[in-house]
């Protein structure tokens, strides 16, 4: 009797968090989902028109990343690029670990002292700028009517961000090819006509629906991105791709195909 | 003792109603995010269908107004609203293969009313062929807007909601057509594919999505002649190595330049990612060229990079090439290189070569819109003497320097123009003043980068 009692009551129990699990899966689910919706409304304000040939003209300022900062304890795909960066120009021996210990501290503040900047050890916009990464915007200071907050670096921290949540892993040249996609929709009448609408449009691309849109790019992607921006476009004006082992839609092979990269199929 | 065999389950009832707690908040909280988030797609779709209805009243009233000054406003709300809807249109949660050509018939609209507004304001009213399009765009939208008025009213008699087409995708991608916005929206797609085609100046034109490479010649090329060119041109040792990229059927009919693309491993490190190659079908020339690898400390300057890009045009036949930009990243700098002929500077012809600053290899290069663009052109006499272009601009604009140019504008168009780079309240523009008409055709702002240089 006394075990009946307790077996039934256990069972309840698993059956009920299971029911909670479930719930609160859901709930991240919505709450990936709704983030999405909010970079779909803050794309509104941004309508830059950007052309390929190096010169820039735009209108009104971009929206743009927080930025990031990067300090002892950091850990992740950020730091290795610093870490990257110092080593190439000797600032840094150790190993490219993606960890901010005593060694990546001191690199980063030697390489402050000596580039003019505030020596704190701590690597935010400014700092980064100066290593040739992009964190985020840095403070243009005062600025006059001529001057603007522009910079295409975020288009092409956005683009980077897209092409590592659809194609990593795959070929370098199958990354540029996922990036000069996107920016032939925006060329695209039947498209929306900026890079982050086209990107957060919705059921375009799954990476953006899950999530991972969201990971920091490595600086492959960020290679490929600029690379694309720059004009390089391997699949010669395509729209589509899609990857024949998980695509689900039939509608996607009645396209034209042109051309394949890795396991992507490139088409019109 | 018989407290004691009420502790375990006493435990397990309380745990239980904690997680009930818990799990009810949880279902809260999620019915929350959906509301919000079908608000957000109700408030999308109510704008869609306003936006849509002022493009069909503003398109009726173009047609009636005679005057200049009223055309050109309703022009631009014209292109504004439709520029919106299809904003609002593009975000709502149906799947691109059911919006894609309504999409298009609003951007061709906004592009269009934008190309006619410009045309009015230069001078030349609208002329009876221009007029008949705006009708047929006209019914179009009637139509379109009848429609969205249809599910409008399903939506307020509580038929079905926009949010569930997105639960109903997760479950089953095909099934989501059963919803009635989506097939709706499917009938009016079936519809706009008989909509107008137009021909005007702008990007979203239909002759200029079509349009041909101009800078390829007419020798066709096979297979082994592309790799003996891709072989030559980076140097390969044989051609045996080269490995052909799998294209697809309709690589002929829908690339922009049809092209063979070639895949060379390099011999010295074969675990790099190897340079790729494309080279043009007809013609045979090199379309783009990308060989990606990691590049040490630099050891060679910007100046000298571009004089070696310079000299790698030369050699691989591309003569009168000018550089005029140069942005420098992650250990390399990218050039562009613009075509002069005559001392004119043709924007349109563009090429652009990436040096890598360790040892001053070519890295990449990219000719696409050279081919694209380049053809034996007559260029006129202009019209205007500098000087007199320089009275068109205003007058407190400090010029650094001058030069006759060649630049691209909406559409396939080509415009002679001076091109004036200066200064005006502290910010680098450039100008430029049709060197025929002498009306300022484009004004560009420089956006300063630490990485980039203006070289001219």
């Amino acid at each position: 009797m006394k075990k009946a009692v307790l077996i039934l009551s256990m069972a309840m129990l698993v059956t009920l968090s299971a029911t909670g699990y479930y719930l609160y899966i859901n709930n991240q689910n919505q709450n990936n989902f709704s983030s999405t919706t909010e970079g779909i409304n803050s794309v509104e304000v941004s309508n830059a028109e950007k052309n390929k040939d190096g010169v820039e003209e735009s209108e009104t300022v971009n929206a743009t990343l927080a930025p990031k900062v990067l300090y002892w304890g950091s850990t992740g795909q950020d730091v290795k690029d610093v870490q990257w960066k110092l080593a190439q120009w000797d600032y840094y021996n150790g190993a490219v670990d993606g960890i901010y210990g005593t060694e990546t501290y001191r690199a980063v503040r030697a390489f402050q002292s000596k580039n003019g900047l505030g020596v704190d050890g701590v690597v935010g916009p400014e700092t980064a700028a100066a290593l040739g990464l992009n964190f985020g915007p840095v403070d243009g200071g005062t600025q006059g009517a001529g001057t603007t907050a522009i910079s295409r670096n975020d288009d092409i921290y956005l683009l980077a961000r897209a092409v590592h949540a659809e194609a990593r892993g795959e070929p370098y040249i199958g990354k540029v090819a996922v990036a000069a996609v996107i920016l032939n929709r925006v060329e695209n009448p039947s498209f929306p006509n900026t890079i982050a609408s086209v990107i957060y449009q919705p059921l375009a691309f799954t990476a953006v629906a899950d999530g991972q849109i969201n990971l920091s790019p490595d600086a492959d992607s960020l290679k490929a991105a600029r690379d694309a921006i720059n004009g390089w476009d391997p699949t010669y004006g395509c729209r589509y791709y899609w990857n024949p082992a998980t695509s689900t839609s039939k509608w996607i092979w009645s396209r034209q195909v042109v051309i394949k990269y890795g396991k992507h199929w490139f088409g019109n | 003792m018989r407290f004691r065999r009420w502790i375990l389950p006493g435990i397990l009832v309380i745990a239980l109603a904690i997680t009930g707690v818990w799990g009810y908040n949880q279902y809260k909280i999620k019915k929350n995010y959906e509301t919000t988030m079908q608000n957000s797609y109700q408030r999308m779709f109510y704008d869609l269908k306003d936006h849509v209805e002022n493009v069909q009243v503003s398109l009726s009233k173009v047609l009636l107004a005679d005057s200049q000054e009223q055309n050109v406003i309703l022009l631009s709300q014209i292109m504004q609203q439709a520029y919106l809807a299809e904003e609002k249109l593009a975000q709502l949660p149906i799947s691109h293969k059911d919006t894609a050509k309504t999409e298009k018939f609003l951007n061709q609209v906004s592009d269009y009313s934008y190309a006619l507004a410009s045309n009015v304001l230069e001078g030349s009213p609208m002329d009876q062929d221009q007029k008949d399009a705006l009708l047929k765009l006209q019914n179009y939208t009637d139509y379109l807007s009848q429609e969205l008025m249809g599910v409008h009213n399903k939506l307020t008699e509580g038929v079905f909601n926009i949010g569930e087409i997105k639960r109903k995708e997760k479950e089953d991608i095909e099934n989501a057509n059963d919803n009635m916005l989506n097939v709706r929206l499917v009938k009016l797609e079936d519809k706009m594919t008989k909509s107008p085609e137009l021909i005007y100046d702008g990007p979203f034109s239909d002759q200029v999505l079509s349009g041909k490479a101009k800078g390829l010649g007419d020798k066709k090329v096979d297979i082994e002649e592309a790799k003996k060119i891709a072989q030559e041109f980076t140097g390969a040792e044989n051609t045996e190595s080269i490995e052909v990229i799998e294209e697809g059927e309709q690589m002929d009919k829908t690339a922009w330049i049809p092209s063979y693309t070639f895949s060379i491993p390099k011999e010295s490190s074969p675990e790099d990612s190897p340079i790729y190659i494309g080279v043009s079908k007809t013609g045979g020339k090199v379309v783009w060229m990308e060989n990606s690898r990691a590049v040490n400390k630099p050891k060679i300057s910007v100046e000298q990079a571009i004089e070696k890009g310079q000299k790698y045009l030369v050699e691989k036949g591309y003569e009168s090439m000018e550089s005029n930009y140069s942005l420098q990243y992650d250990g390399l700098v990218l050039i562009n290189f613009a075509y002069k002929q005559n001392d004119v500077t043709i924007y349109t012809d563009l090429i652009k070569v990436k040096v890598a600053l360790d040892t001053g290899d070519i890295v990449g290069m990219d000719a696409a819109q050279y081919l694209k663009a380049h053809h034996d052109r007559n260029i006129r006499q202009p019209e205007l003497t500098q000087s007199e272009a320089r009275g068109k601009v205003k007058t407190d604009f400090d010029v650094d320097s001058a030069r006759l140019a060649i630049i691209p504008k909406e559409g396939a168009k080509e415009y002679l123009c001076y091109e004036f780079k200066g200064t005006y309240q502290g910010g680098d523009f450039i100008v430029y003043v049709d060197a025929i008409t002498g009306k300022e055709v484009k004004i560009l702002k420089i956006i300063k980068d630490e990485n980039g240089t203006l070289t001219f």
